[in-house]
């Protein structure tokens, strides 16, 4: 995947990712409408943002409540990934779960924003193609990226059932 | 190896290190009258009408919005009932209080279990050695149709603290020092086990105020060593057989953090971090309007004797307000047996129905821009209570002390 970068700072919550007034809305593409918008450039991101585009951000990315709201909202306006120095254990449980690739970097400070980077998330590779220099990321578990790819957690374990019951 | 380090070589069937990723079986599913409705639409959606994987070992409880303050809150308490009867699984309706106390009083919590729940403070079950996580709705929603769940094997810090704490100083005061040592992030991914003599002498409520704020460090659970009591303690509510896990003496430790607290004086967190902590008289004299007693964290009938032992036969500063919450129903009869109720009453205390109360907005209490409450809960992050309004947190003697002299006070000089 390839995509610009958008940064953020430290310890962003998940209020700032997806704002709690929002909470009512079901509809997942009026949800993404609203991704980032608590944070200092919530504005500037929301109207530039484009398909494949990367957050970036510090430590403790997610932090705050439990809302799924939040990695649904982020993948809903078209960002591919995120990668930040460490993640919320609940907000890294809520990605995986409804699909929401992250990687975990902790130099960060080697990534612009608006760099233009070339990701494989199974490797970790990162391209920056803007600096023209290659970052390694720690990426998720076999087993997380298992989840992932059935659909997400709920989608994982129907399989998984149905295996089961089938004698597989 | 450490106590999660067993728990989950048990649960998963394989002997487990830090880092690695296990799929464990699970002992208790438990979700509440917040959340609880999108787990229920989330199960719907994927499995329909399918049977819950053991109703016996799954839990609902109210303890948000009780008794239902709109319509849309009574439609998700209705769900939930509804849901309940449908699969047969248990339901603790509003008559009982904070969830976690509800499964601890309940007999539902054993030591070495593994619990999951949609409130983010779950480990607090950590007080009686069990392994309590907070989670999203999709993981409930799956934890409830299959039983188990993924995790990451967690590294585990050992915090071992010595020393007696001084009259009036007590488990919130310590709790509070040691979210300021590590900060809001510094068990992050981790697991956190409390032991040394000051911890070994906690009683059950001091234990659960000590767990409930391992969520304030980032941890991803914490325990405390169950001793003879708490055994007992559960063995009497569940009428099972108890084997509590105990670390092994040789376990390794991702870090060891050792503090002594003889000298440890009333600790307070001040807006807006519960890390951002200071010595109570540092901030001594701030003006305050309104103090809240209660919450997962210091609602036990302990936390409520200190805070009496204060208003005995005093009145609350004029001008202030005091809302006084026992975490259950099993804690406010104990207060209306001995006369503690009576003592809140007459000091000018607002007594109201058990509950998490003021931890969160949507609750009775909430309060007007640029007002300041003292709160003996667990978070105080902007717009908690209510946009603009500053929150400290402290124990329930600094709250009961604050409450009569309507200024930040240290209950030693009250
Ligand atoms: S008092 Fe607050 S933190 Fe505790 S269980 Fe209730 S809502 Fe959660």
């Amino acid at each position: 995947m390839k995509g610009r970068v958008w940064k953020f700072g430290d310890d962003i919550d998940t209020d700032q990712i997806y704002p709690g007034k929002y909470l009512p809305l079901t509809d997942k593409k009026e949800m993404a409408r609203h991704a980032m918008e608590g944070t200092d450039r919530g504005e500037e991101f929301i109207k530039g943002v484009k398909d494949g585009d990367i957050i970036v951000a510090g430590k403790n990315f997610g932090c705050g409540s439990s809302r799924e709201h939040a990695p649904v909202a982020i993948r809903g306006i078209g960002i591919s990934v995120v990668i930040a120095e460490s993640f919320a254990r609940i907000f890294h449980r809520n990605c995986v779960n409804t699909g929401l690739p992250i990687l975990i970097l902790q130099e960060t400070q080697h990534l612009n924003d608006g760099d233009i980077l070339e990701i494989d998330v199974t490797s970790g590779k990162i391209m920056n193609q803007t600096q023209n220099k290659v970052l390694k990321a720690t990426t998720l578990s076999q087993l997380e990226f298992q989840i992932m790819r059935a659909g997400g957690l709920l989608a994982y374990l129907r399989h998984q059932n149905k295996a089961t019951k089938e004698g597989l | 190896m450490t106590i999660i380090e067993k728990i989950f070589s048990t649960a998963s069937g394989n002997e487990v290190n830090p880092g690695d990723y296990i799929w464990a079986d699970l002992n208790l599913v438990a979700m509440r009258d917040f959340g609880g409705p999108n787990v229920i639409q989330e199960y719907e959606n994927s499995y329909g009408t399918q049977p819950v994987f053991d109703p016996t070992r799954v839990a609902i409880t109210f303890d948000l919005h009780i008794p239902a303050r709109n319509e849309k809150v009574a439609v998700n308490q209705k769900t939930l009932r509804d849901f309940a009867k449908r699969q047969g699984v248990r339901l603790f309706d509003i008559d009982t209080g904070v969830g976690q106390h509800i499964l601890i009083e309940n007999g539902l919590v054993k030591p070495g279990e593994i619990i999951v729940g949609t409130d983010s403070h779950m480990n607090l079950l950590g007080a009686m050695g069990a392994a309590g996580f907070g989670m999203g709705t999709t993981d409930i929603a799956g934890a409830m149709y299959k039983g188990k769940l993924w995790f990451r094997v967690p590294e585990t810090i050992k915090i071992e603290i010595s020393g007696r704490l001084k009259e009036y100083v007590g488990a919130k005061d310590l709790i509070l020092y040691i979210v300021k040592q590590l900060t809001t992030s510094g068990a992050l991914n981790k697991a956190i086990e409390f032991s040394g003599e000051t911890i070994s002498a906690m009683n059950m409520a001091e234990r659960i105020t000590m767990a409930s704020m391992v969520t304030e460090m980032s941890g991803d659970v914490g325990f405390i060593l169950p001793d003879e009591r708490v055994v007992d303690f559960i063995r009497s509510r569940s009428g099972e057989k108890i084997e509590p896990v105990y670390p092994d003496a040789d376990s390794a430790y991702d870090k060891v953090y050792e503090y002594a607290v003889d000298d440890l004086d009333p600790q307070i967190a001040c807006p807006h971090s519960p890390d951002n902590v200071k010595d109570v008289r540092d901030v001594a004299g701030t003006r305050v309007d309104q103090v809240f007693i209660g919450s997962c964290t210091n609602g036990r009938y302990e936390d409520l004797e200190i805070a009496a032992h204060f208003l005995k036969n005093r009145k609350i500063k004029n001008g202030l307000r005091l809302i006084v919450v026992p975490a259950t129903m099993e804690v406010a009869k104990a207060t209306l047996r001995s006369g503690l109720h009576e003592i809140f009453l007459a000091s000018g205390a607002v007594v109201t129905n058990p509950g998490c109360a003021l931890c969160t907005t949507g609750h009775p209490g909430i309060l007007a821009p640029d007002e300041v409450m003292v709160s003996t809960s667990n978070r105080n992050f902007v717009g908690k209570l209510g946009k603009g309004a500053k929150v400290y947190l402290a124990s329930p003697a600094t709250a009961a002390a604050t409450a009569l002299t309507g200024e930040i006070t240290d209950p030693r000089s009250v």
